[in-house]
C-alpha cells in the first residue's frame, strides 16, 4: 500500500512499522503484550512483502429489519395480502425488476445498484431459527448452527487462523468497531486476544501528559498477573498508543463526499478516515440500532432505511473519491427479518430470513440468491433460501483471502458475489 | 476458574473469624460502590450480619423525585392534550419537540440526584441493588419518552426490591414505563404482540432455553388488556383482554398475566436465573457452574420463598462470595468506577449533567438508557481503548480545579446551592496529601495503594510507585505534594483500580 500523505505520523509500511517501534517506546517494552514470533522478526529483522489489503466493513442493523419492506416483492399478490396496513404501493416503490423493488427510503441503494456496485442477496438465513434479539445475534456474530453456542466470534477465529503473525498486532488495530451498541462486537472475539480498538461518541481533547503517560506504562507492566489485570494492562497499552494516532486521524481527515448530518454517517466518516490513513485494519463494524419495530413501523423503517443507504452511498463516493474503493467492501447483517403478517399494531414481530447488502466497487451488482415464497398461512415465518454462512465463506475465501472452512467450521457454498 | 468450595457449601454463611478488614472492603466495593474509611472501621466492628442488615434495611430509603421530574409529571398530561389538540402540523411538531426536550433536561437532573443520593454511604448498597434489578426489569428512555415514568419504574424497584421476586414482577408488568418499552399496550385479543411475553421468559423470570415458541404465544395472549391511561397510568381493559383458556409451561386455564407470572416462577428454571444475574452483576465475569447457581436457587425457592431480600443476604453473607478467587478480579463499571471514587476520595457529583453525563457515556454507560432490552452486559465489554481512554479523562478531570469560567448561569446556581447543604467538594485538593507529605515514599506508596485497592500489587508495582513518588533528591515539599497527586490520579487510571 502506498504511503498516505494524510497521514505523516503512521508507520506506512511494515518495514517502518517496526523501525519506529523498535526506537519509540522501546519494542522490548511491549514484548509482554506482542507474540513471540513479533520479537524474533524484529530481531531478525527480515520482515516478509506487503500485500495489498482488502477490507470488510460490516453494519449490523440491530434490531431485526424487515426485509420484506426493504427488498419489496411489489408484484405478488401475496405481499400485499400478508401486509394489509404496511405494504408499500406499487407507486411508491423504486422498481429493481419486474419483480423485485427497493422502500422508497432506497433511493441512493436504487442509484449503487444502477452502477453496479450493490449486491443484494436475497432471503438469507439459517435453519431452525431463533427469534430472540440476543441469541439470533449471537448466532450471526459466532457463525454457529442455531443449535450450537461458540464462544468466538467468525471475524476473530479469521483473526486466529490469518492475522496471527501480524507485527501491527502489538500497537495498531487489525479490527475496529465504532458506535457498536454493545462495545466490543461479539464477532470480534477471537480464541487469542487480538488488538482491536473501539471509537464510541466524541472524546474531548484530553491532556497530553508525557509524564503521566510514562508512568502508566511502567505501572501497566509492573502489575501482577490476574486473568482480568493481564487484559487491561494490555488494553492499557494499546490505549495509550493507539489514542493519539486515531485522534489525530479522524480530526485531519477530509472527506471527499459530503455526508449527512447524523451519527451513523458520522461512523462511517471515521471508518473512512481511518482506510484512507492506511491503518492495517482489516475489519470494520458499524451498529446501527433500531429496527425493532414491532409498533408503527413505517416512519421509523423509511428513516432508518434512509440513513443506511444516504450513508453508505456517501461512503462510497468518499472511498472512490480517495480512489480507496477497490479496496473496500461494505456488508450488512441482522438479526433477523421479521415476521411476513404484520401485526395489529402496525409494525412486524420478529421473524426468520431477509435480505443482505453488499456495496463496493468490485462485485457483481444485481440480485443474488431466490427471492422468499410468500405462499404463506397467517402468522408464519419467511423460509430462508441463502445460509448466511454461504455469505461469510464468499467474503474469507474470495474477499478477505483465508479459508473459510476453518473459520465456519464447515463448508459453505460460495456466492457469485464477487467481481 | 477454580473454584476453593464445593456448592453445596458454597452458599453457607461466611464463618464469623473470616470477617476482617479485607473482608470488609471485598463486600463495600462489591455490593456497594467504594470504601469509606470510618464506614469499614464500623462494619469490622458490628460483624457481617449487621452490616448486612445496615446495607439491605428493612426500610431502604427512597431517592426522591427531582423537583423537575415532578413538575413534569404535573404538567406532562396537559401538554399532551395540548398537542393532540393543535391543528397546525408545524405547531404540534414543536409543541412535540419542547415536551420531548424538557424530558431529556429532566431525566440528566434526575441522573445527576440520583448518582449524588447513590454515592452517600448509607445509600450505596440499596441504590446499587435497585440498579441491578433495574438491568433485569431493564426500560430505556429513548423508548419510553416520558421522564417521570422512568422515575416511577425505578421506584416500584426500590419500593419492592426486597421483597417476592413474583411480587415485583408482576407489579413490573404494570409499569407503564414497561409497558410502553415493551409494546404491551399494542397487546389486544386477536391481535398478540409477543414482545413482553418472550422477555419475561427470558429476561425476567426464566432465561433463554426454558420456554417454548408455543408457551410465549399463549403467554402474550394472558397479557392481553394491559393499557395505560391518558399514556401514564396503568388499567386492565377487560374487553381487550382475551378470556379463553391458554396452556403454558403445560398448564391449560384461563389464565391472566399474572397466573401466566406464577406459573414461570413454579417451572424448575426460575430459582437459578436471579442467581445467574447476580453472579454476573456482582461476583464474576466467568459464570460459575451450573450446580452453584442451582445449589442457590432451590434455597432462594424453599428457604427463601423467592424473597429477594433473603437472596442478597444469602449471596452477599455466602462463603463463595468472599473467596479468594473472586477478591480484585470483577472490573468496576462505570458508574462504579464514578461513584467509588466520588466515595473514596470523599468528593460530591458535581451537579451539571454535561460534566457527569458524558464521562458516562464515553465510558459506556448511560444511565436509565441501557443498549437494549437485555441491559448492559458488563466484565469485559466494559473496557476498550476508547472506553479506558474516558476513565482516565475523567480521573484527570477530577485533579483539575473547577473550570468556573466555562460554568453557565445554571450549573453556577446549581453548584452554589449544593457547596451551601455541605456537598461542595467536586475536585481532589492539596489537603488529601498534606499528611502523607512527610511520610517516607515507601509509606506514602502504600497508604495510597492500601486505600484504592482491593488487593495488594505486586511489589515492582509498589516500587514503581514508591520510586515516583520519591522523585529527584533534590525535590522539596511543594514538588513531593505533586508526585502525590499525580501518583494517586496515575493509580486510578491503572489497570488495578479498574478492578475490585
Amino acid at each position: 500500500m502506498a504511503a498516505n500523505p494524510s497521514s505523516p505520523f503512521l508507520p506506512s509500511t511494515r518495514r517502518e512499522f517496526l523501525r519506529r517501534s523498535a526506537q519509540g517506546a522501546g519494542l522490548l517494552a511491549f514484548s509482554r503484550f506482542a507474540p513471540s514470533f513479533l520479537v524474533n522478526s524484529v530481531r531478525a529483522d527480515a520482515p516478509p512483502p506487503e500485500k495489498d489489503r482488502s477490507i470488510l466493513v460490516l453494519i449490523q442493523l440491530a434490531g431485526g429489519n424487515d426485509g420484506l419492506n426493504t427488498l419489496v416483492p411489489y408484484a405478488d399478490a401475496n405481499y400485499y395480502r400478508l401486509r394489509p396496513t404496511l405494504g408499500l404501493p406499487r407507486r411508491d416503490v423504486l422498481p429493481l425488476n419486474d419483480a423485485m423493488a427497493l422502500h422508497p427510503a432506497c433511493a441512493a441503494f436504487r442509484g449503487l445498484y444502477g452502477e453496479g456496485k450493490l449486491a443484494i442477496v436475497q432471503n438469507v438465513g439459517y435453519p431452525n431459527p431463533n427469534r430472540s434479539h440476543f441469541r439470533s445475534t449471537e448466532i450471526w456474530e459466532t457463525a454457529s448452527d442455531s443449535g450450537t453456542f461458540a464462544s468466538t466470534g467468525w471475524i476473530g477465529r479469521y483473526l486466529d487462523n490469518c492475522c496471527s503473525g501480524a507485527p501491527a498486532g502489538a500497537h495498531d488495530p487489525l479490527a475496529v468497531h465504532v458506535n457498536a451498541i454493545n462495545g466490543e462486537p461479539e464477532t470480534f472475539v477471537g480464541a487469542r486476544e487480538h488488538p482491536t480498538f473501539g471509537i464510541t461518541g466524541t472524546s474531548g481533547g484530553r491532556r497530553d501528559n508525557a509524564e503521566l503517560r510514562e508512568l502508566l506504562e511502567r505501572l501497566a507492566q509492573a502489575g501482577g498477573g490476574g486473568e482480568e489485570q493481564s487484559f487491561l494492562q494490555a488494553t492499557l497499552m494499546d490505549s495509550l498508543v493507539t489514542e493519539t494516532k486515531v485522534q489525530r486521524v479522524l480530526g485531519e481527515y477530509r472527506p471527499a463526499a459530503a455526508y449527512p448530518a447524523d451519527g451513523f454517517a458520522a461512523s462511517l466518516k471515521s471508518v473512512a478516515a481511518l482506510i484512507a490513513a492506511g491503518l492495517p485494519t482489516r475489519v470494520y463494524f458499524v451498529s446501527l440500532n433500531g429496527f425493532d419495530t414491532h409498533f408503527n413501523q413505517l416512519g421509523t423503517q423509511a428513516t432508518l432505511l434512509r440513513r443506511l443507504c444516504e450513508g453508505l452511498a456517501a461512503f462510497q463516493k468518499d472511498l472512490e473519491g480517495h480512489r480507496l474503493d477497490g479496496q473496500v467492501l461494505t456488508m450488512t447483517f441482522s438479526e433477523f427479518g421479521r415476521r411476513a403478517s404484520e401485526n395489529d399494531s402496525k409494525g412486524t414481530d420478529h421473524g426468520t430470513a431477509s435480505p443482505l447488502f453488499v456495496v463496493g466497487s468490485r462485485l457483481r451488482g444485481g440480485l443474488h440468491g431466490t427471492a422468499p415464497d410468500l405462499i404463506l398461512p397467517r402468522n408464519h415465518d419467511l423460509t430462508f433460501s441463502t445460509d448466511f454462512r454461504s455469505v461469510y465463506a464468499t467474503m474469507l475465501e474470495g474477499w478477505l483471502g483465508a479459508p473459510a472452512a476453518p473459520v465456519l467450521h464447515g463448508d459453505f457454498a460460495r456466492l457469485p458475489l464477487l467481481a | 476458574m477454580k473454584l476453593s468450595i464445593a456448592p453445596e457449601e458454597a452458599w453457607d454463611p461466611l464463618p464469623a473469624a473470616q470477617w476482617d478488614a479485607a473482608a470488609v472492603r471485598h463486600l463495600l466495593r462489591r455490593a456497594g460502590w467504594g470504601v469509606v474509611p470510618a464506614r469499614a472501621q464500623e462494619a469490622l466492628a458490628e460483624g457481617l450480619p449487621a452490616t448486612l442488615d445496615r446495607l439491605f434495611p428493612a426500610q431502604p430509603q427512597a431517592f426522591p423525585m427531582p423537583p423537575s421530574v415532578a413538575r413534569l409529571e404535573a404538567a406532562q398530561a396537559g401538554a399532551e392534550a395540548e398537542i393532540r389538540a393543535q391543528a397546525d402540523p408545524a405547531q404540534k411538531r414543536l409543541l412535540r419537540r419542547q415536551l420531548r426536550e424538557s424530558a431529556r433536561a429532566a431525566l440528566l437532573d434526575m441522573t445527576v440526584d440520583w448518582l449524588q443520593f447513590a454515592s452517600e454511604a448509607d445509600n450505596a448498597a440499596y441504590q446499587k441493588w435497585v440498579l441491578f434489578l433495574s438491568d433485569i426489569y431493564v426500560v430505556g428512555f429513548e423508548k419510553v419518552g416520558r421522564a417521570p415514568l422512568i422515575y416511577r419504574h425505578f421506584d416500584l424497584i426500590s419500593a419492592l426490591g426486597l421483597g417476592p421476586a413474583p411480587v415485583l414482577t408482576k407489579a413490573v408488568s404494570r409499569s407503564p414505563a414497561m409497558v410502553i418499552y415493551l409494546d404491551l399496550g399494542q397487546n389486544r385479543a386477536g391481535a398478540p404482540n409477543e414482545n413482553f411475553a418472550r422477555e419475561l421468559f427470558e429476561l425476567f423470570v426464566l432465561g433463554e432455553g426454558n420456554y417454548t415458541e408455543r408457551d410465549i404465544k399463549e403467554a402474550a395472549r394472558a397479557f392481553t388488556g394491559y393499557r395505560l391511561r391518558g399514556g401514564s397510568e396503568f388499567y386492565f381493559a377487560p374487553r381487550q383482554h382475551d378470556p379463553g383458556p391458554k396452556t403454558v409451561f403445560g398448564h391449560t386455564g384461563d389464565f391472566t398475566g399474572d397466573d401466566v407470572i406464577d406459573l414461570a416462577y413454579a417451572t424448575p428454571a426460575a430459582g437459578a436465573f436471579v442467581p445467574h444475574e447476580l453472579v454476573k452483576f456482582y461476583l464474576s465475569d466467568t459464570m460459575l457452574p451450573r450446580e452453584y447457581l442451582l445449589a442457590l436457587g432451590d434455597r432462594w425457592r424453599s428457604e427463601g420463598g423467592y424473597s429477594l431480600g433473603w437472596l442478597a443476604r444469602r449471596f452477599f453473607g455466602s462463603r463463595l462470595f468472599f473467596a479468594p478467587e473472586f477478591r480484585g478480579e470483577f472490573i468496576k463499571s462505570p458508574v462504579q468506577f464514578y461513584l467509588g471514587m466520588v466515595q473514596e476520595l470523599d468528593l460530591d457529583v458535581l451537579p451539571a449533567p454535561r460534566f457527569v453525563v458524558s464521562p458516562l457515556r464515553q465510558m459506556g454507560q448511560v444511565l436509565y438508557n441501557p443498549p437494549n432490552v437485555r441491559g448492559w452486559v458488563g466484565g469485559r465489554n466494559w473496557i476498550n481503548s476508547a472506553s479506558l481512554a474516558a476513565r482516565r479523562g475523567l480521573v484527570e478531570s477530577l485533579f483539575r480545579p473547577l473550570d468556573e469560567g466555562a460554568l453557565n448561569q445554571d450549573e453556577w446556581m446549581a453548584i452554589q446551592a449544593a457547596a451551601a447543604s455541605g456537598r461542595g467538594t467536586f475536585v481532589v485538593d492539596d489537603a488529601r496529601f498534606s499528611r502523607l507529605a512527610d511520610a517516607a515514599p515507601e509509606a506514602a506508596a502504600a497508604h495510597l495503594a492500601e486505600s484504592l485497592l482491593s488487593v495488594p500489587p505486586a511489589p515492582a508495582f509498589m516500587a514503581t510507585l514508591a520510586g515516583f513518588i520519591a522523585g529527584p533528591p533534590a525535590a522539596g515539599p511543594g514538588e513531593r505534594l505533586r508526585r502525590l497527586r499525580r501518583a494517586s490520579a496515575a493509580l486510578l487510571e491503572s489497570p488495578e483500580y479498574q478492578l475490585c
